[in-house]
């Protein structure tokens, strides 16, 4: 906490003066580097509410979400004695991390239309399109199913803390299995259900040292890759023959 | 302390890691085998996934099977000219099994594929070990000799014939061709290195001697699976050089102590074990392909 606390000070001191109700916000840190030893981090999303007013109820959903990706979610069915994957939808470019923090459940928050509008709640995360044969609904429910099993979506409706009446802070997981890339930090002011303040920062979250350039060398010169692998297991297998021999 | 394995995408403890290598090699130096049949299913239940665990155990196999090569190479106990010729096979073999593990991950039937290649193979091989280690146990108790089985006669007609020094053998290529490119086939889906299968058929089909059977098995494996890796790197993108080094040094390791307390069992027994390992292995696989999956839906993340 010690950490971000007086970067919230100097956003406070630094802001403008203005009539409106408003908002800042801002990121414990911009980028999150994957190195061989990570097991996953928090970063911590903070901000402000400048110039509150004393009437309504006001509420603060922060949303993080990953680069996108497609999926292809299958089924399995029970075919000939066995257990196969039959049917399937493919989502076209779905988040492949969400995490959204709030003051109250979200449904408490805002209407219906006003979360579907702003994507905001895992009910409302849906694909740019979906390929299926089928009724999709039951696929996407079982993605977000399985990657919140995974810590990849998630959702806490206590999670955004007011720590004054205008000073608010949440924390946000980022697993190991995280997707490297562009990541957007939203953070959306309501107030009677409405809202009247929305912010977005970048997240940056790159694999550093020898894991980014193994996978950068598998997929950019995947033959030699593969020689490399060869060579090294040969290298250790004949090293364990001579050892072996001389244990004899 | 844990370490990121760049392919998989995913976090392991690494003595978690170097153990499995360390059992699966002790298990391998007590057999004589190479354990890719064991090692593979493992990787899978620890949650690497399938391709991934597939292709990365070629690379053990390649180095367990170096080191044995080696051994068997200073006792003058490889045939070369029949390696080759089979690792000719191999090869068409492995490319073949690489194309086909690359369509069936297009349709999402990659589980479905290792899982019941490996459970007809290991059920079959299994069950003929078991019986004929069985035979054996009884066979030495009552002093019977064993039973042989008579040559197969009608390889002997084939044409392309060569002469095979070492194996003090004139036979026809085909079969060792042909052999040769159904274990390829077996390396590049399933990730094994075939001993089991290719031992067996240069005692029974190929009539070779038994001294230079091992050595000859092991030289064509370490052709095919190095060229499995190649190929699995190159199409596949599925072989992971970290999750490879700690399954290697934990595998040579834990070979050195399985081959010192395979000296202390009997030939029968060690069959016997290991035809039950091979069964267990088959009978878990066969229950994940038949029994109802807690959650039917499965995620891919990827692809166009």
């Amino acid at each position: 906490m010690r950490r971000w606390l007086p970067a919230v000070v100097l956003l406070l001191v630094a802001a403008p003066a203005a009539a409106t109700e408003d908002l800042v916000s801002g990121l414990s840190q911009d980028t999150v580097e994957i190195t061989s030893n990570y097991t996953g981090t928090d970063i911590v999303v903070f901000g402000a509410i400048e110039h509150p007013e004393d009437t309504g109820i006001n509420d603060v959903v922060v949303i993080v979400r990953g680069p996108g990706a497609n999926m292809t979610v299958r089924e399995k069915q029970w075919v000939a004695g066995i257990w196969i994957n039959r049917d399937q939808a493919k989502m076209i470019s779905m988040p492949t991390y969400y995490f959204l923090a709030s003051t109250r459940p979200v449904d408490r928050i805002a209407p219906a239309f006003t979360l579907e509008r702003y994507a905001i709640g895992l009910a409302n995360v849906v694909p740019a399109n979906i390929v299926s044969h089928h009724d999709p609904e039951p696929f996407r429910q079982a993605l977000i199913r399985h990657r919140q099993a995974d810590g990849l979506y998630g959702e806490e409706p206590d999670g955004v803390i007011f720590n004054s009446p205008t000073l608010f802070h949440a924390r946000v997981p980022v697993p190991a299995t995280v997707t490297r890339g562009l990541y957007n930090v939203e953070v959306y002011l309501f107030r009677d259900g409405t809202v009247i303040s929305a912010q977005s920062t970048p997240l940056f979250i790159d694999q550093t040292g020898l894991e980014r350039r193994l996978f950068n060398f598998a997929h950019d010169e995947p033959f030699y890759y593969g020689v490399a692998t060869v060579l090294m297991a040969s290298l250790l297998g004949w090293l364990s023959s001579v050892l072996f021999r001389r244990n004899e | 302390m844990e370490i990121y394995l760049p392919i998989a995408e995913m976090s392991v403890h690494w003595l978690i890691v170097l153990g499995m290598g360390g059992a699966i090699g002790f298990l391998s130096g007590l057999f004589g085998v190479g354990g890719g049949f064991l090692l593979t299913p493992l990787l899978i239940f620890y949650g690497v996934p399938a391709e991934v665990a597939v292709a990365t155990t070629s690379s053990h196999i390649t180095a367990s099977s170096i080191s044995g090569a080696l051994a068997q190479w200073r006792r003058r106990a490889v045939d070369l000219k029949m390696g080759a010729v089979m690792a000719g096979g191999g090869l068409f073999g492995t490319t073949a099994g690489v194309w086909l593990f690359t369509v069936m991950r297009r349709y999402g039937q990659m589980d479905l594929l290792v899982s019941s290649s490996y459970v007809i193979l290991l059920g079959t091989v299994g069950g003929l070990m078991l019986s004929e280690s069985l035979a054996a146990l009884r066979a030495s108790r009552s002093g019977a000799p064993p039973a042989r089985r008579a040559p197969h006669l009608w390889m002997h007609g084939l044409p392309f014939k060569m002469r095979f020094r070492e194996s003090r053998l004139y036979i026809s290529v085909i079969p060792p061709v042909v052999i040769g490119f159904f274990v390829g086939v077996l390396s590049a889906i399933m990730g094994v290195g075939g001993g089991f299968v290719i031992v067996p058929a240069m005692i029974y089909l190929l009539r070779m001697p038994t001294n230079v059977v091992m050595g000859t098995s092991l030289f064509q494996i370490i052709i095919v699976t190095a060229a499995t890796t190649i190929l699995q790197a190159t199409t596949n993108y599925s072989v992971d050089i970290v999750l490879a080094l700690f399954l290697i040094l934990g595998g040579v390791i834990g070979a050195q102590l399985g081959v010192r307390a395979g000296e202390r069992l009997r030939g029968e027994q060690l069959r016997l074990l290991l035809a039950l390992l091979v069964l267990a292995v088959a009978l878990r696989l066969f229950v994940g392909l038949v029994v109802k999956p807690d959650d039917p839906f499965s995620v891919t993340v990827g692809g166009p």
